[in-house]
Order: structure tokens, then C-alpha cells, then sequence
């Protein structure tokens, strides 16, 4: 079951082209960057870090990352849970599915590890492109960074990561961003069970990505008390791991947030699922 | 042993959201080998009753067994229940071919690639086959819809208005395909608005209004003294008032008759039958 939702899903042009567009946006970065500003500082996330891209090739994909994670990235996932089950009851092979030996918990299972498995690929693909892309365009060199939190108009705290060290701060940032996604995709997934119109499924996780920046205290300081139940705010807190020491402060907080998302909305998507008619 | 009816109903009920009552009390059995055709006018129940049938709906009281075994999402007797219901259903950007694959490899179906040959032999759209399912025209849906049915030939076959928007040549094919079926034994319940389709390929007819079984029997019984199904058809569903006053919702022979002025005949019609014979 598994195996056959996959294939269906990877061959769906919808899958191809987010992927694609994913890819694409690193390598697009990197012949932008190359072209106009890769020899200038390039400020990245809030903390701010500031990086040289043309110095180190491995700089492209902690820039990726960061201009994806808030938007792209949050569309992406819900794309992918968004489509998963409302899309097979848009063209009708829902109740075809369900109309086998099969329970439902097992569809819904099937369903979820497939679009889970391509939102976790759709989160690599972007620092992985922005790795080769970046490698290609600028070599691999140790990666130099300002911190701009701990910089001064007298002094500036530049930290040095060999390439190594860049990939694996990397790699966990992108498995904290990875993890940042559970929220919206599990939202997206219960709204996929709830309608037969994905594009509404969509929209909604899309949705509640924009409900979460527009309820930020760093824009609106009176939703402070929103903010740490907001689910994408503080996606970019991996950006920490490239000061030293790493920073880690509200991650747990966030992880365990995605938990919780995570924990009602599938439930509330089995419950339903395991429950509702199936009229289309 | 006597086999287990391919499907059985007693006291069906199903409420749907805003409290209508899309299916009010219905029970039918369908024995192995008959050919069922589900009549009524739209809003009667009949795809509900199907989509019932499947485990896609869960009923609101009542009884729905498929070869004795209780009905509910993933019973294991749907392995042998193939069905077209509310149009085909199929993943847009695969080709005919590899959808057929695709339920071939469900779960319950363990399907060999002789089966995928037959069905492909059943839909016959050629070279088409390989083409992406949304380039397909409506009655080329239809037969890969019918084929996927057919997968792995089982036993009991829901259609659900399969000749819909078809033209002549692809009704008479499919026809032949209902009678294909039933010749290996196999048992077909189909709903149909065109009342000539029951008559040409059904053995019985069941008749539903507003989520009840008005008529239900052998199609000559059904017929009656009247010209054609069509003709008793119109004169149960005519007789509307009348069939929603009558206590338990049966309509009797004579009541009918009486409506098309026929009341000498009072054998035509055998109204909630089998929910007589069940009580």
C-alpha cells in the first residue's frame, strides 16, 4: 500500500514541480547571488548573521534555508498533506480505495508516512541544492560569519566553521526546520480528511503559516502572549547553531509545540477519517 | 448448506447531515446469480444503498450483510465485490494501464498480470491504454471504469448508473458485459434511471422512492399486465401519495393497479416482499 502511494504520488506533476521549484529556488539564489552579490555581506536571519557568499560555497545553503522556511517551505508541506487524502476525493479514487479489505486506519496511514516522507524531502532538497549549487558556484572553503549580536561599532565577533562543521550545523538546523513543519503539515492533513477540495486543504495550512506571522510579536508587540503558541515563529531559532557557543534557548519549547500540533490534529484526522461517510 | 446470499437487508436506515433521510427502512435480499436492477427517481436512495453496501457509509440502524458477513469499512468479503459507483474514479496523470496496476496491488485484490490482461481486454481502448487517464473522453472513463470492476472477477458487481452519458455501441457493449458476468455466476445489482436498461439485462428489479423499497420481484411480476417495466415503473411512482400513506411504506399489488385502473390484477407487483419474508 505504501509502495503504490508513492508511486502515485512521486509521478503527480503537482509533487514534480513543488520539488522542482524547490531545487530550482537554490540554484536561482545561487546564479542570483553570483551575478550581483556574492562579494558583499549578505545579512541572513535575525540574529543576524553575516556572510561573505562568494568566500564559501557551503554559505548558499544556510541562505536557502533561511529564505524558505517561512513561506516556501510551510507551502511545500502543505501541499503535500493538503493533497494527500482530499485529492484522491477530488477525482474519486477515495471511495474505490475504501471500497477494499483495507481499514481506514491503515489508508490514513499510508497516506500520512507518503506525504510525510515528501515533505521531509522537500525540506533537504533545499540545502542539499543550495549545497551543490553553492560548491559548484564558489568552492568549498571554511564559511566566515559575523555575529551580529555580539558585534560592535568597535568590534566585530567573526566565527570561522570549516566546510564540515558548516554541514553538520547544517544538517541539524534543517532537522530542527524539518521538525518546525509537523505544525502546518499535521493542520493541513486534518483539513485533507475534512473536504474533497485540496486546494482548500492547502489554503488552510498556507493559512495558518500566515496566522502565525502576522500574530509575531516582533511585528506586533501586543500578540505577545500568542507568540509562543504562534507554530512557525520560531522556525528560524536553528540559525543560533552558527554562533558560538550554538544557541538552543526555545527550541525545546518549539519542538514540543509541533508535538502537540502534531498530537491533535492527526488524532482529531484519525478519529474522523475512521468515522465519516463517504458521499464522493 | 445453502450459500449465503450475496446480499442481505433488514431495516436499513441512514440519516444524513440535516437530518435526511436518505434510505427509511429498506431490506432486500439478493440471491446468488440475479441480475438486480435499482430503480427510482433521483434522491430515491439508490447510490446511498450502494455506497452502503461498500462500507463507504455507515447505516443509521438496520442490517447489511455481503455473503454473510456483516458490512463495515474494510470487511474482508469486499475482496469479492467489484463496483462502478458515482462514475469512475481514477489518478488523472497515470495511464489507464497503471491505474488497473494500481488496484490490482490494493490491499484484498493480489492480482496477477493475467487479471490486468482480461481487464484491459474488457475496457478495449487499444493503444489508449497507455495514455494519461485525463485525456480519456467520458465513455472511455466508463470502460476503464467498468474494467477496474472486474478486476479479479468477483462475485457480486454494484454498478451504479454505468451507462451514463454513453453512446449506443458502448451501452450495448456493456450489456454484454453484465450478461458475461452473470452467465459465470456472478451476481450484479445495477441502478439505473432508464427503466429499457433494467428491462434488457436485469432477471429483477427493485424499485425505490424517498429511501424506501416501493416494488421489488421478478421482472415479469414487476411488469404485470402493464405494456412495459417503463409502464409499471410510472404507475408505482405515480401512485406517490398514496405509497407514503401506506403503513410500513409497502405498496400492495392492488393498491398499485388501482391507481392505473387495474385493480383485477392483484399479482403484478410484490411489494416489500422480502421485508414480508424477513419478518
Amino acid at each position: 500500500m505504501i509502495a503504490a502511494e508513492l508511486a502515485k504520488q512521486w509521478r503527480r506533476p503537482r509533487t514534480l514541480g513543488t520539488l522542482g521549484a524547490l531545487a530550482g529556488f537554490s540554484f536561482a539564489l545561487t546564479i542570483a547571488l553570483a551575478l550581483s552579490g556574492a562579494d558583499q555581506l549578505q545579512r541572513v536571519g535575525d540574529i543576524p548573521l553575516l556572510i561573505v557568499p562568494e568566500r564559501a560555497g557551503s554559505s548558499i545553503p544556510v541562505i536557502a534555508l533561511a529564505s524558505t522556511m517561512k513561506f516556501f517551505l510551510p507551502l511545500a508541506v502543505a501541499i503535500f498533506a493538503g493533497e494527500s487524502i482530499a485529492g484522491d476525493a477530488a477525482v474519486g479514487s477515495l471511495r474505490y480505495a475504501l471500497a477494499r479489505p483495507l481499514s481506514r486506519s491503515r489508508y490514513l496511514l499510508a497516506k500520512l508516512l507518503v506525504a510525510l516522507l515528501l515533505s521531509l524531502v522537500a525540506v533537504l532538497l533545499v540545502p542539499l541544492a543550495g549545497l551543490a549549487a553553492g560548491t559548484l558556484a564558489f568552492g568549498s572553503h571554511p564559511l566566515s560569519a559575523i555575529d551580529g549580536s555580539a558585534s560592535t561599532a568597535l568590534h566585530s565577533a567573526i566565527l570561522t566553521f570549516s566546510a564540515t562543521d558548516t554541514i553538520a550545523r547544517m544538517g541539524v538546523g534543517t532537522a530542527y526546520v524539518a521538525a518546525g513543519m509537523l505544525s502546518i503539515f499535521s493542520f493541513a492533513f486534518l483539513l485533507s480528511t475534512l473536504t474533497a477540495y485540496p486546494f482548500a486543504a492547502v489554503a488552510g495550512g498556507v493559512g495558518l503559516t500566515l496566522v502565525s506571522r502576522v500574530l509575531n510579536s516582533d511585528y506586533l508587540p501586543g500578540v505577545a502572549v500568542l507568540n509562543k503558541w504562534m507554530p512557525n515563529n520560531d522556525v528560524d531559532l536553528w540559525e543560533h547553531f552558527f554562533q558560538r557557543p550554538a544557541q538552543t534557548g526555545g527550541m525545546a519549547h518549539f519542538l514540543l509545540l509541533q508535538l502537540i500540533y502534531a498530537g491533535v490534529c492527526l488524532g482529531a484526522a484519525w478519529w474522523w477519517f475512521a468515522r465519516r461517510d463517504i458521499l464522493v | 448448506m445453502a450459500a449465503e446470499p450475496p446480499i442481505l437487508i433488514e431495516g436499513l436506515s441512514k440519516r444524513l447531515g440535516r437530518g435526511v433521510l436518505a434510505i427509511d427502512d429498506l431490506s432486500l435480499t439478493v440471491e446468488p446469480g440475479q441480475i438486480v436492477g435499482l430503480a427510482g427517481p433521483n434522491g430515491a436512495g439508490k447510490s446511498v444503498t450502494m455506497k452502503v453496501l461498500l462500507g463507504l457509509v455507515r447505516p443509521s440502524s438496520g442490517r447489511v450483510e455481503i455473503f454473510g458477513e456483516p458490512v463495515r469499512p474494510g470487511a474482508s468479503s469486499l475482496a469479492r465485490v467489484g463496483a462502478l459507483v458515482d462514475g469512475p474514479g481514477f489518478v488523472p496523470h497515470l495511464s489507464g494501464l497503471a491505474n488497473l496496476r494500481l488496484a490490482a496491488r490494493m490491499p484484498g485484490a493480489a492480482l496477477g498480470e493475467q487479471d490486468i490482461e482480461r481487464a484491459i481486454a474488457i475496457a478495449g481502448l487499444g493503444s489508449a491504454i497507455e495514455r494519461a487517464y485525463r485525456t480519456y473522453s467520458h465513455g472511455m472513463r466508463y470502460r476503464l471504469g467498468l474494467a477496474q470492476a472486474l478486476l479479479g472477477e468477483p462475485d457480486l458487481l454494484l454498478l451504479d448508473e454505468p451507462t451514463t452519458g454513453l453512446d449506443p455501441a458502448h451501452i450495448a457493449e456493456i450489456r454484454q458485459v453484465i450478461r458475461l458476468v452473470a452467465e459465470r455466476g456472478a451476481t450484479v445489482l445495477l441502478s439505473s434511471h432508464q427503466l429499457a436498461e433494467i428491462e434488457h439485462v436485469c432477471t429483477h428489479a427493485a424499485v425505490m422512492r424517498e429511501g424506501r423499497l416501493i416494488a421489488w420481484g421478478a421482472l415479469a411480476e414487476l411488469r404485470g399486465e402493464h405494456d412495459s417495466l417503463e409502464a409499471a415503473y410510472l404507475a408505482l411512482v405515480g401512485a406517490g401519495e398514496r405509497i407514503a400513506q401506506t403503513p410500513g411504506g409497502a405498496v400492495s399489488a392492488t393498491e398499485t393497479s388501482a391507481t392505473t385502473e387495474h385493480a383485477d390484477q392483484s399479482t403484478a407487483v410484490e411489494a416489500g416482499a422480502d421485508r414480508d419474508a424477513a419478518a
